[in-house]
């Protein structure tokens, strides 16, 4: 079974039919750094301390986002 | 209409007590502006002038700076023409009645002094506005002593009504009010204030203001902030010259100012030069009475200081005077004035405010300003604009 | 002590810099340390997922700068807000450089979206710095609503023109209830020093500083710069005067007394 998530604008699947469980999760697979990021969940902004207890459905929508340079 | 303030509210009695121009610090201004120094008003003058800071203030109207009135005046005559053209507002007052419940020393309407008081009826306020009108003057002043329980807010309201098809500006020069007040005053037409602090000091004010509402100075400082928060357009303050120190009068006058200034932007702030003159059964010999030299000194610092403020000129001052305070910074006058209730239409024998000493008549009052390369302004507003609607409402929305 | 203070936080640096278009992480924190800026932009913007980027702001000492996130990007009060929020939640600071640029040529503020997001802004609580275009009577109504500063460019974003909005900001220095930052177009330190001359309690430069042949000199220069002309400023110097031309004698009549 295929599921879906996008992510930053993008639909990712995930072959395996495995979406990751958590943000937590979904950011070890992406290989990014936690403690940089903001993540958004449809819309609704998840704090950094919960993102190990904050799961993922197929069909949502996540925005992560970090600080980068700027004027 | 009530203006938001931001979160760092720091209020006009706080300021005048920190710096110390409410009078406890009377001293230290004292000889501060002793200790000025010729050097000082001349790197006062070199600065772009228009800008305020106290500090400058200070030097201008020091001992010091007398020896340099024709720099200042000069100056001064150049920013004024930039700033407001070669025109000269012309406005008259109405007195609607000397009944007073106040005890103030030096007035002519003391509720102690003993003469035939007059109020006008709605009627005769009107018949009285119509005579001004008649003279081409469009800017009318409402005057009024202390009485509130005729010349009530309702009452003031109603006569705005009556006379707003008649006067593109109409201001009015009454008792203290609150907020609330104000905003019904501006509702119905009205949309300036003028209200004297008279004096800064805290200990001259309950000396010259020993009973009745006005002895509350606080309640009376509150005052010009109130009618900014009701959206009035233009606010006009003053201290009564002569009853104290006019030099610390007039550092508190511009803190006061500035402080309007800053946080009522969509106002304009106007100041008043009222100079003790004679009046019935008022003893002069008590007062520190200014010499045409101070004042003129005054009018100048505070242009220098402030580019963009209306300075105003009655005619409690003397002809002459007035001919050359026009070239000086002034922007707007009374012409033909009575400050006598009923005055206009020649209701018989009652008692002026003050004694007017300029007599002349409008016509010529704008005659001498044409002589001297000024146009007399009658109408500052577009009637079209402030004309209310045939139904009764304002045309636009005052909110 | 001449003291920079914003929404009650003490500063003795009057030099903001932003992080953008250096060449390296390393250049910018180099630049940083030279200008001895205690507050530092920053910008938020997607991650990358396919590639791992350096995170280019691992250079910057977190304890030591305030990091001020900006909303460029927003090109609406709802983008600029939703930026805002994402920003808060990372650093759990609540100060924000408000910034919203629908044009991208120029990418001078839309002054109706700015107050519309300053008003929503500084009602959820965060401390607001927008940038505008030098407009006096859009910095009176943005303090109004309570933002912490009015930050008016100078000239364009980037490009390097100096206080081209002189006469503006001069009148907005003079209304100001709240500290003005000139940010933006500074393109040399004698820019930055003309600012602090006029009065202006602190300035923003970014990219005369990242494209310069050598930043972290330069951020030095602007750094003197700023001093410089605070120290002028507070000294009192003598502005050019409108020396009025000789005239008739305006107060001869007072000889009389």
């Amino acid at each position: 079974m295929m599921r879906v998530l996008k992510i930053n604008g993008q639909e990712k699947t995930f072959p395996d039919g495995k979406i990751p469980a958590t943000i937590a999760d979904l950011l070890q697979q992406l290989r990014v750094d936690a403690a940089t990021v903001v993540a958004e969940l449809d819309g609704q902004i998840i704090e950094r301390a919960n993102f190990s207890n904050t799961s993922l459905r197929a069909g949502q929508s996540i925005e992560l986002v970090r600080f980068v340079p700027g004027g | 209409m009530t203006m938001t303030i931001t979160a760092q509210h720091i209020d006009i009695k706080k300021i005048l007590a920190d710096r110390g121009l409410d009078g406890c610090g009377r001293d230290i201004w004292t000889k501060r502006l002793g200790d000025i120094t010729p050097a000082e008003v001349e790197w006062a003058l070199s600065r772009q002038p228009g800008y305020y800071v106290l500090d400058r203030l200070l030097i201008l109207v020091s001992p010091a700076a007398e020896n340099y009135l024709e720099q200042m005046a000069q100056l001064s005559h150049q920013l004024t023409l930039q700033r407001f053209g070669k025109t000269v507002r012309l406005y008259a007052p109405l007195y609607l009645s000397n009944f007073c419940v106040n005890d103030c020393v030096y007035c002519g309407f003391n509720k102690s002094h003993d003469f035939p008081r007059i109020r006008l009826t709605i009627e005769q306020a009107v018949a009285e506005a119509d005579v001004i009108a008649k003279e081409g003057f469009k800017d009318l002043l409402l005057v009024s002593s202390e009485d509130r329980s005729f010349i009530s807010v309702d009452y003031l309201c109603e006569l705005a009504g009556k006379l707003r098809p008649k006067f593109s500006s109409l201001s009015v020069e009454i008792y203290q009010m609150n907020t609330e007040e104000y905003a019904k005053l501006f509702a119905s037409g009205i949309e300036g204030v003028t209200l004297y602090q008279e004096t800064y000091d805290r200990d001259t004010y309950s000396k010259y203001h020993p009973a009745g509402p006005k002895a509350d100075y606080d309640y009376r400082l509150s005052a010009p902030e109130s009618m900014a928060q009701a959206g009035m357009r233009e606010i006009g303050i003053g201290a009564l010259l002569g009853l104290d120190n006019w030099r610390l009068e007039t550092l508190a006058l511009a803190e006061h100012a500035h402080y309007l200034m800053k946080r009522y932007w969509q106002s304009r702030v106007s100041f008043s030069f009222p100079r003790l003159r004679p009046a019935k059964d008022v003893d002069r010999s008590q007062f520190n009475l200014l010499s045409d030299k101070n004042l003129v000194q005054m009018i100048l610092a505070l242009r220098l200081c402030f580019a963009d403020a209306g300075l105003t000129i009655s005619t409690r001052e003397p002809a002459h005077l007035r001919d050359h305070l026009v070239k000086l910074g002034i922007t707007r006058m009374s012409a033909g004035s009575k400050t006598n209730p009923g005055g206009y239409s020649g209701s018989t024998g009652s008692v002026e405010q003050f004694e007017i000493d300029d007599k002349r008549t409008p016509a010529q009052i704008a005659a001498m300003l044409k002589s001297q390369g000024l146009e007399p302004v009658w109408k500052d507003w577009d009637s079209a604009f402030s004309e209310t609607s045939p139904i009764g409402g304002p045309a636009f929305t005052r909110a | 002590m001449d003291e920079l203070i914003i929404a009650n936080r003490r500063f003795t640096s009057r030099l903001l810099i932003g992080t953008g278009k250096f060449s390296s992480s390393k250049v910018m924190a180099e630049a940083v340390e030279a200008a001895g800026a205690q507050i530092v932009t920053v910008a938020l913007r997607r991650i990358d997922i396919t590639n791992q980027n350096d995170d280019m702001l691992a250079a910057i000492d977190r304890s030591k700068y305030l990091l001020l996130p900006n909303t460029s990007g927003a090109r609406t009060a709802d983008e600029a807000v939703r930026l805002s929020r994402l920003a808060r939640a990372a650093t759990g600071i609540n100060w924000v450089k408000l910034e919203v640029t629908p044009d991208p040529y120029y990418l001078l503020p839309d002054p109706v979206e700015t107050l519309k997001a300053a008003e929503i802004l500084v009602k959820e609580g965060f401390v607001v710095l927008p940038y505008i275009n030098a407009d006096p009577i859009l910095s009176k109504k943005l303090q109004d609503v309570g933002t912490a500063t009015v930050m008016p460019l100078a000239s364009p974003i980037g490009s390097n023109q100096g206080l081209k909005t002189r006469a503006a900001i001069e009148i907005i220095i003079e209304q100001a209830n709240v500290p003005v930052v000139v940010d933006a177009g500074l393109g040399l330190p004698s820019h930055a020093a003309e600012a602090m001359e006029m009065g202006a309690d602190a300035v923003l430069v970014n990219t005369a500083i990242a494209t310069a042949a050598e930043p972290a000199k330069m951020a030095h220069a602007f750094k003197l710069a700023v001093e410089a002309g605070r120290t002028a400023f507070l000294s009192g110097a003598a502005a050019e005067s409108k020396k009025a031309n000789a005239s008739s004698p305006l107060t001869g009549f007072l000889r009389n007394e």
